[in-house]
C-alpha cells in the first residue's frame, strides 16, 4: 500500500505533465486553429452576402475576395460587413451583420445579410450551431436558408421583426416557415434574429445616413 | 495460464522483446476479440462516424493513435501507478492523447474535424481505450502493450471501414467522392446515410464476423 503522500505526489506530477504536454501543444496549434476559424467565418460571409466564389477556394483565396469585395466597420456598437462592387463608388450592396444566442444544446451564431434598403433579406448563415440532426440542425439545410431570400425585416403592420411561423396559410412578407420537430430551436432562432434586426432598426437611421453618402 | 502457453511470433521468438506474445496479441485485438465486432465496444462513436468512408479511416487512425500512445504510458507506469488512482491516472493519459489529436485534426483538417463534431473529443469515453489500459497494459510490459493497442485500435478502424464503406456506396454511390455506383439505374439510398442504416449495417457486420469465428472454433474442436 503506497502512502497518500505519494498518491498526491503522483496525482501532482502526472497532471503537470499531461498539462504542459497539452499547453504546448495547443501554442503550437492555436495559430493555424484561428486561420481555419477565421476562414470559416468569411466564408459564412460572402455566402451571407451572396458575393460569387468558387466552391473550392482556399482559405487564402477566400481571405482576398473578401478583403477586396468587403469592409468590415463598427456603427453605433455594431460591427456590419459592407459590401460594395469595383464599380459602384462605395455605396453598398449589400449589408451584413452577426448574429448569435443560445440554441438548444449550445450557442448559435450567423450572419445575416441585408439590400442596400436596409429592409429586404439577402441571406442568412450559420456558422456554429449544435441543434440536435435532423431536427434543429436543419437550420443549416438550404431549404430552410433560402425561405428567408427576399423577405422583409418590417412586417405588414410597420413593425420591424421576423417571423418563423408554425400554422398552414400564406407566409407575409416577413415570415417564414418553421421546421417541424424542431421548435425549440425556431422559437430562439427568431429570438436571436429579431434582437439583431432591432438593434439595427433602432439605428437604422444612423446607418442609412452614412449609406447615402 | 501455464500449460496454456501461446505460441512463440514468428520475427522475434520467445525470447523477443514482446516475449513471444506480439503475433497472438494482434490477432486477439484484430480478429479473435476485435473490438467493435466481437466485444461489442466503442459502438456510439462507430454508429456516428461511419457514414463516410474517409470518416471511419480517419476516426480509425484517431483511435490507433490513442490507443498506442495511452497503452504505452499506462505500461510504463504501471508499477508506479498507486492502485487506487490508476483509474484517474488512466484517464488523465487517455485524454491527453485525445485532446492532442483533436487540436491536430483542428489546425491542419480543419473540414475533417467539423464532420467528426464532438465525437474525436468523446474517444476520451470510448470503452475499447479504457478497457484495454485497464485490462491489458497494466499487466503486460511496455512494447507488447504498444501491440495491442496497434491491434484494437486496427481492429476498430478495420470494422469501421468496411461499414463505412457500405455505408458511403450504398447511401451516395460514391466511395472517398469519386463515383461507383453512379448510372441511372441507381438510386442513391439515404436510409444508410442515417442512423438506421448504420445499424442495419453494423448487425451484418457482426454477424459475419461471428459465422467466420464459429467456424474457427468449430474446426479447432
Amino acid at each position: 500500500m503506497k502512502s497518500n503522500l505519494y498518491v498526491l505526489g503522483y496525482a501532482a506530477v502526472l497532471g503537470t505533465v499531461c498539462a504542459l504536454l497539452l499547453t504546448a501543444s495547443a501554442n503550437f496549434t492555436a495559430p493555424y486553429i484561428a486561420d481555419n476559424a477565421r476562414a470559416e467565418e468569411v466564408l459564412n460571409i460572402l455566402a451571407a452576402l451572396n458575393v460569387p466564389f468558387q466552391a473550392d477556394a482556399s482559405s487564402e483565396q477566400l481571405l482576398e475576395i473578401f478583403n477586396t469585395n468587403v469592409r468590415e466597420q463598427s456603427r453605433e456598437g455594431i460591427t456590419i460587413y459592407e459590401y460594395s462592387l469595383p464599380q459602384s463608388k462605395g455605396k453598398p450592396e449589400a449589408v451584413a451583420v452577426r448574429f448569435s444566442g443560445p440554441g438548444l444544446w449550445g450557442p448559435i451564431k450567423g450572419f445575416l445579410a441585408l439590400e442596400s434598403d436596409m429592409k429586404t433579406i439577402r441571406g442568412i448563415t450559420f456558422y456554429e450551431q449544435e441543434e440536435t440532426p435532423g431536427l434543429g440542425g436543419e437550420i443549416v439545410s438550404p431549404a430552410f436558408r433560402e425561405q428567408f431570400i427576399g423577405k422583409s425585416i418590417v412586417g405588414e403592420d410597420g413593425k420591424a421583426g421576423i417571423v418563423i411561423r408554425r400554422s398552414g396559410g400564406k407566409a407575409a412578407r416577413n415570415e417564414v416557415d418553421a421546421i417541424t420537430g424542431a421548435t425549440m430551436t425556431c422559437d430562439k432562432v427568431e429570438a436571436m434574429l429579431n434582437a439583431v434586426i432591432k438593434n439595427i432598426a433602432g439605428k437604422k437611421s444612423k446607418i442609412k445616413v452614412q449609406n447615402v453618402k | 495460464m501455464a500449460n496454456n502457453q501461446p505460441p512463440a511470433c514468428l520475427s522475434c521468438g520467445a525470447k523477443g522483446p514482446c516475449g513471444g506474445k506480439g503475433l497472438l496479441t494482434l490477432k486477439d485485438g484484430v480478429w479473435t476479440s476485435n473490438p467493435l465486432a466481437i466485444q461489442i465496444l466503442g459502438i456510439c462513436s462507430a454508429l456516428a462516424v461511419s457514414n463516410r468512408l474517409e470518416n471511419s479511416l480517419v476516426m480509425g487512425a484517431a483511435l490507433i493513435f490513442v490507443c498506442v500512445g495511452s497503452n504505452l504510458l499506462v505500461s510504463l507506469l504501471r508499477n508506479r501507478t498507486p492502485h487506487r488512482i490508476r483509474m484517474i491516472a488512466e484517464v488523465a493519459i487517455i485524454a491527453t492523447f485525445v485532446i492532442l489529436f483533436d487540436q491536430f485534426l483542428k489546425a491542419f483538417y480543419w473540414d475533417m474535424s467539423k464532420q467528426l463534431g464532438p465525437y474525436v473529443g468523446l474517444i476520451i469515453t470510448n470503452c475499447i481505450v479504457m478497457g484495454r489500459a485497464e485490462a491489458f497494459a497494466l499487466q503486460n510490459p511496455p512494447l507488447l502493450s504498444m501491440v495491442d493497442g496497434a491491434a484494437n485500435g486496427l481492429g476498430y478502424a478495420a470494422a469501421l471501414a468496411i461499414i463505412g464503406l457500405f455505408r458511403e456506396i450504398l447511401g451516395t454511390g460514391e466511395v472517398m467522392g469519386y463515383p461507383v455506383l453512379a448510372g441511372e439505374w441507381y438510386t442513391p439510398n439515404q436510409l444508410m446515410i442515417l442512423a438506421p442504416g448504420a445499424f442495419f449495417t453494423l448487425g451484418v457486420v457482426i454477424a459475419v464476423f461471428n459465422i467466420f469465428k464459429g467456424q474457427e472454433t468449430a474446426e479447432k474442436k
